[in-house]
């Protein structure tokens, strides 16, 4: 059962449109909203007008920020950090392009479009924050006034001795890298709808990854008992960490909806997810690599900037993207000398959340092109330069602290070895070299931290406090079993993954065990579906609850058999006595416990039904994986075509091999998406242009090549079965894999992602980089950190 | 305005506005939510339904320009179909969202062309988008899906 590639329970409803996610939901004397959004980056309300553009249609409501004092405020407890909670609804100033600033109702939803049509907002423009380097100009304007400047969070952290490292280096290797602007774009929008009960109970149907932490969020924010509301997440269409945030929308319409005593629908269009719901990545990267000759990285000295936007995100801040790279920056190496500086920079843009990999893709997209480099300057073949300074031997401590608890990193780099055949593109790459079409081959290697427990959360100061998942076991008195948690399954496969452990556990059919999940009426708490956690805390609350279930399943057999627990053994569909044929079913132990309770021991309780809250490993599970990706370079147009990419990874012990290649497959065509196409470009004046599917380019069946997995299994000491996570990973890799293979097929420095043609067309061309370091350094509030340096070879 | 729409095989006579989009008309009106909408542009292909049989988005028509025609949605699929069955064997699917258009996509390709290569089914299936599965699994959906039919 464990560890088969059973095929999916959740299939037979979603692929026949019987899934329910939250536009297909709707509730009697519903009204629809509509939100009127900011067209202008940075500005001061003057005036909304109703009527004057077109008279407002009968019954239609409009509310601006002066009805309504809520916001979604994210504390940062720390002392380089300022708050910028984010109104639901815009008072007088507004910070980025779609920001909410007035909401319209009608019950009818073509109607509530002409409602908006009637109303006409000024804005009185002011000078917008447009990139990070003209934030942190000493004369620019302020996207919040009452700051002293434009930075969300800094932090300085130094480990080791980068004196020494420098010392003993032969040379520095100095680098500036780009990852740009993108969104997450789960296929379903967001949205939700929020049902009023007379009793002042409140139902908020969403389309969410953390049913759980909305429930708490919006409950404190509109002073209601946590107890009145429920949060129900149905069938949802992908999330990537997007939908892991609580928004002002869910505010806004639980709010709406008890102050009209009816319900309120919210369903968010493309264009608005595109400008306004959360964007990913932005990182500008000034990175010191100090080398021995060997090619041995000593010590890394780095500053990490992140456009964070306009706020700050609830849970998570506007410092988890620069956070996140700050402490796996060093990733599978063994480098003990480290100094990092992460600055979230505050623009006039739409806030920055988390997308799936929330910082390793970019730290990985510095750490591997970095590799590339110093191979490049040492004439080290780029498998070679990684295999002289991989961790080998585990349990490995990090510079900052990070225990790596096992992995197969050098492994991982033979079986790419071998089944790429690099000799044989090398030598096809010699023969190519005069052709229009250039071929390269580029690799990155990376461990991913999952799982992670509550001290990983704690120290970030932030309102992500704890990092536990429960989930409750329960048999009814058909010895059926039920699995129920506040964990959302939105593609991860929950409801056949945990189906499994159960299964596996009390040694029952799969299709005996039913999953639910996503509602806050029938879970405990967790927190959520993110991190890449689910199978491991999910799936490892579910082993230990099935367990403790058993447990009691083996007291009742034995009270009726006549003999000790420990002569009992599990069969299938039943428990029995080792060496005899007699056994009880589950189906009768499953009646006695639940209906016929005199037959249980004397003093049981009666019911079959256990709840565990697991905590993830103190610093989490580090699963590793190296890809390769062979590409295509067409010289004359700057268009970049993958011929191959081939994924190792090690996520440890799996429950379900089908189930993580498709998480992998998933994840690398997202990531193939970051290093070719998507990106949510702001032209001159801090206006978005990528706002519709024209603009902004998601890969289609014709950009993904087919992808290649392979595994290694190296266990975890520290988790049920040896599992970690992996629904990150996909993602991480394969901008560096990419863009490595871009630079090795044209022979050039690549710097930036996406390669979009024009990029790439810029690098035929010999276009210098876009930004080099000595004019970063050079910018006031960066220079501070790079005080104190000494000569050493710089290149 | 009155417009009779043959739906599965049913006729639904309704009364609506010119503007009213058939994705509405089919989601809200006749209840038929496995129909979704991703975009509302034309672009991502989650809308798509068969149109005399023909791939169709219906966000971009309006349900007043389908009277007369044949439309074809995933409510209409046999629980047997072998395209059905293929996305579950292959795991052709996570969040299922883009799923039910895909199924209607890759039938109408499958009655043009019942043997497809990799590159055909790559082209035929290239507008509509998905964004869990990195289609490497939707392609050997097609492919198991083409190989039982042939064999029935």
């Amino acid at each position: 059962m464990l560890g088969q590639p059973i095929r999916r329970l959740e299939d037979d409803r979603l692929i026949f449109g019987r899934g329910r996610y939250l536009d297909d939901r709707n509730a009697l004397g519903q009204y629809h909203l509509r939100l009127e959004r900011s067209n202008v980056p940075n500005g001061r309300v003057v005036d909304i007008r109703v009527g004057e553009q077109a008279p407002l249609p009968r019954g239609a409501l409009v509310v601006t920020g002066k009805d309504v004092d809520l916001a979604v405020h994210t504390i940062v407890d720390l002392p380089m950090a300022h708050e910028a909670p984010q109104p639901v609804l815009a008072g007088e100033r507004v910070r980025f392009v779609g920001e909410p600033v007035v909401a319209v109702l009608h019950p009818d939803p073509y109607t509530v479009e002409d409602a908006a049509e009637a109303v006409t907002v000024d804005i009185e423009p002011h000078e917008p924050v447009t990139g990070i380097l003209e934030a942190l100009e000493p004369g620019s304007s302020r996207v919040h006034d009452d700051w002293p400047d434009n930075i969300h969070v800094r932090r300085i952290q130094r480990y080791g001795d980068l004196d020494a490292a420098r010392a003993e280096a032969n040379r520095s290797v100095r680098r500036v890298f780009r990852t740009n602007r993108q969104a997450g774009v789960p296929l379903e929008n967001r949205g939700c709808l929020a049902v009023p009960e007379p009793d002042g109970r409140l139902t908020l149907w969403s389309s969410t990854q953390v049913p759980h932490l909305v429930r708490t969020y919006v409950a404190a924010e509109l002073g209601m008992p946590e107890h009145s509301l429920r949060v129900v997440a149905p069938d949802v269409g992908g999330g990537f960490g997007v939908k892991g945030h609580v928004f002002g929308e869910e505010v806004l319409v639980a709010w709406l909806a008890r102050e009209l005593g009816a319900p309120v629908k919210w369903v968010e269009d493309r264009r608005e997810h595109l400008l306004a719901s959360i964007h990913g990545r932005d990182h500008l990267h000034a990175v010191e690599a100090l080398v021995t000759d060997d090619g041995k990285v000593l010590g890394i000295r780095v500053q990490l900037l992140v456009d964070a936007g306009a706020y700050s995100v609830f849970p998570w801040s506007a410092g988890s993207d620069s956070g996140m790279a700050a402490k796996v920056l060093l990733g599978p190496y063994d480098i003990q000398h480290y100094e990092v500086e992460d600055i979230a920079v505050a623009t006039n843009k739409c806030p920055l959340g988390t997308y799936r990999g929330v910082g390793r893709p970019s730290a990985v997209f510095t750490m591997e092109r970095l590799m590339d480099e110093i191979g490049r300057e040492l004439d080290l073949d780029p498998v070679e330069v990684r295999r002289r300074n991989v961790i080998r031997s585990f349990p490995y401590r990090t510079a900052n602290g990070l225990p790596l608890d096992s992995g197969s990193y050098a492994e991982s780099l033979d079986v790419i070895e071998r089944e790429v055949d690099i000799p044989a593109l090398r030598r096809e790459q010699e023969g190519r070299s005069a052709d229009s079409r250039a071929i390269g081959i580029g690799i990155a290697l990376f461990n991913e931290q999952t799982a992670h427990g509550t001290p990983d959360f704690t120290p970030r100061r932030v309102p992500i406090e704890s990092g536990y998942e429960s989930v409750t076991v329960s048999m009814d008195a058909h010895g059926l079993v039920s699995v129920l948690t506040g964990l959302q399954s939105h593609g991860q496969s929950h409801e056949t993954t945990f189906a499994q452990v159960a299964a596996h556990e009390l040694r029952v059919p799969v299709e005996s065990v039913r999953v639910q999940h996503g509602d806050t009426a029938t879970s405990a708490y967790t927190v959520g579906t993110w991190g890449s956690r689910g199978a491991v805390l999910g799936g490892g609350a579910t082993a230990r609850a099935a367990r403790r279930l058993r447990a009691k399943l083996f007291g009742i057999a034995a009270h009726e058999l006549g003999v000790s627990t420990e002569d009992l053994e599990l069969r299938d569909g039943g428990v029995g006595v080792r060496g005899k044929p007699d056994e009880v079913t589950m189906a009768q132990l499953g009646y006695w416990a639940n209906r016929q309770v005199a037959k249980l021991p004397e003093g049981m309780e009666p019911g079959l039904h256990a709840t565990v809250f697991l905590d993830g490993p103190e610093r989490g599970t580090h699963s590793n994986s190296c890809h390769a990706a062979v590409v295509e370079v067409d010289r004359d147009t700057g268009k970049v075509r993958l011929l191959r990419y081939v994924v190792v990874e090690d996520c440890g012990v799996m429950i379900n091999p089908m189930v993580v290649d498709g998480q992998v497959h998933g994840g690398v065509a997202q990531g193939i998406g970051s290093a070719l196409l998507e990106e949510s470009v702001y032209v001159e004046g801090g206006q978005p242009v990528s706002t519709t599917f024209m603009d902004y380019l998601l890969p289609s069946s014709q950009d993904v090549p087919h992808i290649e997995v392979h595994h290694l299994v190296t266990p975890s000491p520290l988790t049920e079965y040896g599992m970690k996570g992996m629904g990150e990973a996909g993602a991480i890799g394969p901008m560096a894999a990419v863009a490595n293979a871009v630079a090795d097929a044209l022979g050039v420095f690549v710097q930036e992602t996406p390669l979009r043609m024009h990029r790439v067309w810029e690098l035929l061309e010999d276009h210098p980089p876009r930004w080099t370091f000595d004019r970063l350094v050079a910018v006031p509030t960066l220079a501070e950190f790079w005080k104190g340096d000494v000569d050493v070879r710089r290149t | 305005m009155e417009v009779t729409l043959l739906v599965n095989g049913i006729e639904h006579t309704i009364h609506v506005e010119p503007r009213r989009l058939l994705a509405d008309v089919l989601r809200q009106d006749l209840g038929l939510f496995g129909t979704h909408l991703g975009c509302e542009h034309g672009v991502c292909g989650a809308c798509t339904v068969l149109v005399d049989g023909e791939p169709t988005r219906s966000c971009l028509v309006f349900a007043v320009q389908m009277e007369g025609q044949e439309i074809e949605t995933i409510e209409g699929i046999d629980p047997d179909d072998p395209v059905a069955r293929a996305f579950k064997e292959a795991h052709g699917l996570q969040c299922g969202f883009c799923t039910p258009a895909f199924v209607l996509t890759v039938s109408h390709l499958l009655r043009e062309d019942p043997d497809p290569d990799e590159e055909t089914i790559r082209e035929a299936i290239s507008g509509n988008i998905c964004r869990c599965t990195g289609y490497v699994n939707i392609v050997k959906a097609v492919r198991v899906a083409a190989a039982s039919s042939a064999g029935e």
